[in-house]
């Protein structure tokens, strides 16, 4: 007996080493029986939501998969924030998704951190985008994204709160914007809706420094020579201008994106800057809420940023051409109508010819494409995109708990930048 | 069942003890631990020899580079932030305990006596527990929204002004230590539950019979029976709030102004916003060290007050 207990406990050792080195192991389950491919592709949108957008993505994957019956296309959801983090572990450990779908101004981050492939040469052959290409690139210049949709950013004012402040219009200026902020704020609402937290990756700092950056032709590419511009310092002076106006929300260090669009969605928010993308939504819940082109600044220009997600091929994929394949599809005419009419804007010419586009539903898409391609220019982004952003509503934290000038703003987002 | 007693032999003259052969039974014992040593190799100490190796080699991403000594964890040490971050991570950890210990002890001792609607009013209470950290944290922000939240609209309707708590350093802390407290008491309730149906009713009843009221039985019956599991649950406690990064991820990042900003959280920042490996597991050792010495001076504490 005690033989056996003895045996049984070494069996019990080895077993359990066993099991460790085989959990350990890397796997390798994409080409499954008949040789039949599987790509695991990773988007925040979940098909089994009941709404546009999540109807589009999984009618389109349906479509795909019945279209190529030799490839099998695993949707895994992972929030925009797991991606950020999960992408560069998992494309480390060989185990990166085969398409990697991200936001434009991640992507030099994630090409650094070895998250993509170079496309296939067939990415060539498509040549319809709306807007250049060309910055989504790796060191060596080779593509490695394309567009999935495109947005710019842009005014969304409530128009009953901005006519109770005596504007008829949209504010056309910064400076205007200034002006009225700060006498919607002294009828009881929220003049401008921003935020200065950091919880989601202080997107809604991000996006309007992005875009604000563009209008003054001021290269975010290199962040110490973007603080170091007056532009900067006339980005940091809006804030502050913002601010003794009143014309910020008392919990503006707290809010975030998403504060910012359901203020505007109950009618708390006179005036925002936030993504085209989210205009619909907004009017959907609002009618009172319209939108205008993005204020000009000081040097007359309004041509803001353009970006969006994008989709590319994991470094991890030994399945680049049935990847690029799906890639393909997905930015294409078919799929991209159907994702149009769940309200994004489609990256590629040839979708346009689709009839549903000469009807009423496809207007504010249209109209949303037309303000894309006329007021916005892509360009490139940092490397350290996510710590350009912490470090802008870092210095927005400065300026309304500490009393911060613009200058000081400028320079704790440029240490925080570049540390 | 008995227990088997070994007799040490009779000293032989010239005072050498005979050497004593455990029995065999004792002898099979390590083929046992085995398997629980391999598992701990690979899931403790594999781990965290790997966060040493990189808290001392330069890192890119998930790529480690060259050796760099101590430089990383010089670099942790001169940064003038980290002294307010143990010191939040302290505040934060000591304040939640503090909630949570006494809230779980007596929602124990009142769901203990509870008769009627039992699992009812047990599954109530355990309501914070069975969401996850990052719902719990979201139904705070919006119920403390200063703009539209619920409790917004009831403070001013008192006249008490907005709720407009995540917005400055100090009651962003104060808010996600008590989230965190509000959170986690009812794994202290739980544990207490089943240390407080342990203490015999008849002790219970001599302490009456001898006119003790409901605290003085409380004091010399129960209080003595649960102390170690005090103490447990306590050691719990306090690993969980040391480490909790998800409410204070979802509520304010570390903000405002790094008011909330743990250890945790720094250690989750460096990783996943700087992708700063190697400055990251340099915090997370420090991290380590903090789960050791409050976990020694608990235990050091529990075995003193053995009953």
């Amino acid at each position: 007996m005690r033989r056996l207990r003895s045996v049984f406990a070494a069996v019990t050792a080895v077993l359990t080493v066993a099991a460790a080195g085989a959990c350990a192991g890397p796997t390798d389950d994409t080409a499954g029986a008949g040789g039949k491919v599987t790509l695991t592709y990773w988007d925040f949108i979940d098909p089994s939501q009941d709404n546009a957008r999540s109807k589009a993505l999984k009618e389109n994957i349906d479509a795909f998969q019945v279209d190529n019956p030799d490839i099998a296309v695993k949707l895994e959801v992972v929030s925009y924030g797991d991606m950020l983090s999960r992408l560069p572990q998992a494309s480390a450990a060989g185990q990166g998704p085969d398409i990697v779908k991200m936001y434009t101004p991640n992507v030099p981050q994630l090409v650094d951190a070895k998250v993509y492939q170079p496309l296939p040469d067939a990415y060539k052959e498509v040549t319809d985008w709306l807007r250049p290409i060309d910055q989504l690139v790796d060191g060596d210049g080779k593509q490695v994204a394309v567009p999935y949709e495109y947005r710019t950013c842009s005014l969304v004012y409530n128009k009953k709160l901005l006519a109770a402040a005596g504007a008829n219009s949209a504010p056309k200026t910064w400076d205007e914007v200034v002006q009225v902020a700060g006498k919607v704020a002294k009828n009881g609402s929220i003049g401008f809706g921003t935020g200065f937290s950091e919880a989601d990756n202080s997107a809604i700092m991000a996006e309007l420094f992005d875009c604000f950056m563009s209008e003054l032709k001021v290269p975010v590419e290199d962040p110490a020579a973007a603080f170091a511009s007056p532009g900067a310092q006339e980005y940091a002076q809006f804030f502050a201008d913002l601010k003794a106006a009143g014309g910020l929300s008392k919990s503006v260090v707290a809010d975030q994106y998403s504060t910012v669009t359901d203020g505007l969605s109950n009618g708390r928010v006179a005036m925002a800057v936030i993504g085209t993308h989210r205009i619909q939504s907004v009017q959907k819940v609002n009618p009172d809420v319209d939108w205008a082109p993005l204020p000009a600044a000081k040097n007359g220009s309004n041509t803001s940023a353009t970006f969006g997600w994008t989709l590319g091929v994991g470094s991890s994929s030994k399945n680049a051409d049935a990847a690029w394949k799906f890639i393909n599809y997905m930015t294409g005419p078919v799929a991209q109508t159907r994702m149009a009419s769940g309200g994004e804007v489609p990256a590629r010419a040839a979708t346009y010819d689709d009839p549903f586009f000469k009807t009423d539903a496809a207007k504010a898409v249209l109209a949303i494409r037309e303000y894309v391609e006329k007021d916005s220019e892509p360009h490139a982004y940092p490397q350290n995109w996510l710590k350009v952003a912490g470090g802008l509503s870092s210095a927005g934290q400065q300026l309304y708990l500490k009393g911060a000038t613009a200058d000081q703003m400028v320079q704790t987002a440029k240490a925080a930048a570049t540390s | 069942m008995s227990a088997t007693t070994v007799e040490a032999p009779p000293a032989r003259p010239g005072g050498r003890v005979p050497e004593v052969r455990p029995p065999r039974e004792r002898r099979h014992v390590w083929a046992y631990l085995l398997p629980v040593c391999v598992v701990s190799t690979l899931v403790f100490v594999v781990p965290l020899l790997f966060t040493i190796w990189t808290a001392t080699h330069d890192t890119k991403y998930y790529e480690i580079g060259a050796f760099n000594g101590l430089s990383t964890i010089s670099a942790m040490f001169a940064d003038d932030r980290l002294l307010s971050q143990v010191l939040i991570t302290l505040g934060f950890a000591g304040g939640a305990l503090v909630i949570a210990l006494p809230l779980g002890l007596l929602s124990a001792i009142a769901l203990n006596r509870v008769r009627r609607l039992k699992r009812t009013v047990r599954s109530l209470f355990l309501l914070p527990w069975l969401m996850s950290q990052a719902t719990a944290g979201t139904i705070w922000l919006w119920f403390l929204n200063p703009n539209f939240g619920p409790a917004t609209d009831l403070t001013n309707r008192l006249g008490l002004g907005s709720t407009d708590v995540f917005s400055s350093p100090g009651p962003a802390f104060l808010a996600i230590t008590l989230i965190t407290a509000w959170w986690s008491y009812p794994q202290a309730m739980l544990l207490f539950l089943g240390a407080l149906q342990t203490v015999p009713v008849e002790l219970k009843e001599s302490m009456q019979v001898d006119g003790g009221n409901a605290w003085q039985t409380f004091r010399n019956v129960t209080l003595p029976f649960i102390r170690n599991t005090v103490v447990s649950v306590a050691v719990v406690l306090l690993m969980l709030y040391v480490q909790m990064v998800t409410i204070i991820l979802v509520t304010t990042r570390g903000g405002p102004l790094g008011g909330t900003e743990t250890l945790a959280m720094r250690t989750y920042n460096q990783m996943f916003v700087g992708y700063d490996m190697s400055g990251a597991a340099a915090s997370a050792l420090l991290l380590f060290v903090i789960n050791v010495v409050l976990t020694l001076v608990a235990v050091r504490f529990r075995r003193r007050e053995t009953l």
